[in-house]
């Protein structure tokens, strides 16, 4: 658990799994759940400092009520990575992580040196709706996976045997923070701010993902000064588990570029 | 004790199949399964129902909003009242009510009520509700996790735009208004506030906090909300809350008959075209961030008082007429049975403002208003008597005051 006390605004005890060293990369999870000890994100430890927070109402971690927008939360992770004396950090965010990311780029532009999006939120295609990931936990739970759900998704939950609700509470915390940046639609004004970012980045998307079809990704990079595409096949909105080995090279590769 | 005349504004002609083939009555049903000449009918036929039992001695008439469904065709109840408001004489106008977080800016609603209590001479009841997760959260698009933030924005403006005698700016996280000096103001001094709610403590605090009345408007009966209710006023002990049994709304199914076999016959077939056409979806029911993680847990461990193989039968239409009746669905039969029934339901749970749903689904016009008949010429005077030592001031003064100079001094406190 890290503390960040920003003045006037208040404190967020934060979870941070954290591990390796080297350049610095902040991870910033997806709408459903931190995934924990994953392996991708040990394997890009193997040649990072990995700092992965867990958002604010998501999980232990608290201050969500300080929010009002998605920008308090990119102002929120510009301070965090300033808490930790880092002038520059590669920012990699998927999902709703992935929106953070981008607002963050965009908003302090010299804090992201590099960035990597994967199967991320933020914009909203009329030709092309995506699913709502609020709509029939069966469906979506289907839409996500290229070859269906593995048996244990990643994830930082700790079980507490003495808590038989535990699950359900944590579930309906996590995905109920989400709203506020993903309800009813998962757009909160973020294509007027992608021309914006000057980090080269690396729009990283599972092709098979029914959330956020591949066109969401393809506009993305439309959107963003330098940006690249990477499409993962055989994957889907949670690439880094089902392609695990072409994500952290793609990554990785992109990275040390 | 106080009786308020409802019905839910049902579609009256669903196809038999409708509750079976829909995922859900709510969000997304094909709105083409709706005649908009029929809904007129419907409309009009509710409208001379609460008009009748106006004249029957109800102290007050009902009204409640829900957006896209079947089962609830009101996502104005205001429309509806302002007709009410110029056409009738001694019932208070419940709005029970307007959903406050979905209206931008939400003045529009100290207006609206305002005008309502100005035009039926002060019979206004200003019921605020967060809405169903439907209404809010699907139809309106209001991210769940804020409903609760914009709800009590919106009643602090709006219950100061009532009262302030300056223009004042009103400077919200949600609405932001420099200048705020509505015209008309409410006739009356303190307009009753009513909140319903579904069994979260956060509400039983605020409307404690505020000596409002709570609300709790199932059609599920007595058996499945006797937790709920109780858990009410026991948290209100506890926490040295106002005791008074006015500050109870409930809704009971209600079918009166001149003998209990013609009930059977006249409302077996409403009764269970009313339960079996709402499928609700459960992930329209149970958004992420509506319920605060301290309900949530709170429900997870609230006694069952009924078992979920007789609520799937009760959702599906599947008990018997007297199944519904014995498990507190509908109170059913002559009016010394309905009495005697409603009598124990109000004493043992504590409820001083009863709903009266006296027409469900797609019973006749005809039934109704003979339900209407016999129980408000045989049952409600019969009634009076129950807590009628304890003051209400959550029902409008001039509502009081005709209906006791028109129907007989038990008729109010």
């Amino acid at each position: 658990m890290t503390t960040l006390e920003i003045p006037n605004i208040g404190t967020f005890d934060v979870e941070l799994w954290e591990e390796g060293s080297g350049a610095p990369l902040l991870y910033l999870h997806g709408y459903e759940r931190h995934p924990g000890g994953a392996g991708f994100l040990k394997r890009l430890a193997a040649d990072h400092r990995v700092l992965a927070p867990e958002q604010p109402g998501y999980g232990n971690s608290t201050g969500f009520e300080h929010f009002t927008d998605v920008h308090d939360v990119a102002l929120f992770y510009r301070e965090l990575v300033e808490s930790w004396g880092l002038e520059s950090v590669d920012v990699v965010g998927h999902s709703l992580g992935g929106m953070f990311a981008a607002e963050l780029a965009a908003i302090a532009p010299r804090l992201v040196r590099r960035l990597v999006l994967v199967n991320a939120y933020g914009l909203w295609l009329d030709d092309e709706p995506s699913l709502d990931p609020f709509g029939p936990a069966d469906q979506v739970k289907a839409a996500k996976w290229h070859a269906g759900p593995p048996d244990v998704e990643p994830t930082n939950f700790v079980p507490d045997p003495d808590d038989p609700h535990a699950p359900i509470l944590f579930s309906a915390r996590n995905l109920g923070s989400a709203t506020k940046f993903m309800w009813p639609i998962a757009e909160r004004g973020l294509r007027r701010r992608l021309p914006l970012v000057d980090a080269p980045t690396l729009v990283v998307h599972g092709t098979s993902d029914g959330l956020l079809p591949v066109s969401y990704a393809e506009e993305f990079v439309r959107l963003i000064p330098d940006a690249r595409l990477h499409r993962i096949e055989a994957a889907g909105h949670y690439p880094m588990v089902e392609q695990e080995d072409e994500f952290v090279s793609a990554v990785s590769t992109f990275l040390a570029g | 004790m106080k009786f308020h005349w409802f019905a839910q504004q049902y579609y009256s002609k669903l196809p038999p199949e409708y509750g079976d083939t829909v995922d859900s009555s709510w969000v997304t049903p094909p709105a083409s399964y709706a005649d908009p000449r029929q809904v007129g009918e419907d409309y009009h036929t509710y409208i001379r129902l609460m008009q009748q039992a106006d004249g029957l001695g109800w102290d007050s008439l009902l009204l409640n909003e829900h957006h896209q469904t079947s089962l609830a065709m009101t996502p104005s109840p205001n429309l509806i009242a302002s007709i009410l408001a110029a056409t009738t004489e001694n019932a208070a106008i419940a709005l029970c009510g307007n959903s406050l977080a979905l209206y931008n800016p939400p003045i529009r609603v100290a207006e609206e009520i305002a005008m309502l209590d100005a035009l039926s001479g002060g019979r206004i009841i200003a019921g605020i509700v967060f809405g169903t997760p439907m209404d809010s959260a699907f139809s309106y698009g209001v991210p769940p996790v804020e409903l609760r933030e914009r709800f009590h924005e919106a009643r602090e403006l709006i219950t100061r735009a009532w009262k302030a005698e300056e223009p004042f700016a009103f400077n919200g996280k949600y609405t932001k208004l420099r200048y705020v000096n509505p015209w008309p103001r409410p006739i009356q001094d303190e307009i009753p506030v009513w909140i319903p709610g579904s069994g979260s403590v956060e509400t039983w605090d605020v409307v404690n906090a505020l000596d409002y009345c709570y609300g709790y408007l199932s059609f599920s009966g007595k058996q499945s909300a006797e937790p709920i209710v109780k858990g009410f006023w026991e948290h209100t002990r506890a926490t040295g809350g106002n005791m008074n049994p006015n500050r109870m709304a409930f809704t009971q199914v209600i079918c009166c008959a001149d003998t209990d076999e013609e009930a059977e016959r006249q409302y077996s077939d409403a009764v269970k075209y009313f339960y079996r056409q709402n499928p609700t979806a459960i992930w329209q029911a149970t958004p992420p961030g509506y319920t605060s993680q301290a309900s949530i847990r709170e429900n997870l461990t609230r006694a069952k008082t009924i078992s979920a193989e007789e609520r799937l039968k009760a959702q599906r239409g599947e008990l018997s007429f007297w199944e519904y009746d014995e498990l507190g669905y509908i109170i059913a039969g002559t009016p010394e049975r309905v009495e005697q029934r409603v009598r124990e339901l109000v004493t043992d749970l504590r409820i001083g403002q009863l709903i009266t749903c006296m027409h469900v689904g797609d019973l006749a016009e005809d039934v109704t208003a003979k339900n209407n008949h016999l129980f408000g010429t045989q049952v409600i005077p019969k009634l009076r008597d129950v807590w009628a030592d304890e003051e209400d001031r959550w029902t409008p003064k001039v509502s009081q005051e005709r209906v006791a100079a028109r129907f007989g001094p038990h008729a109010t406190v």
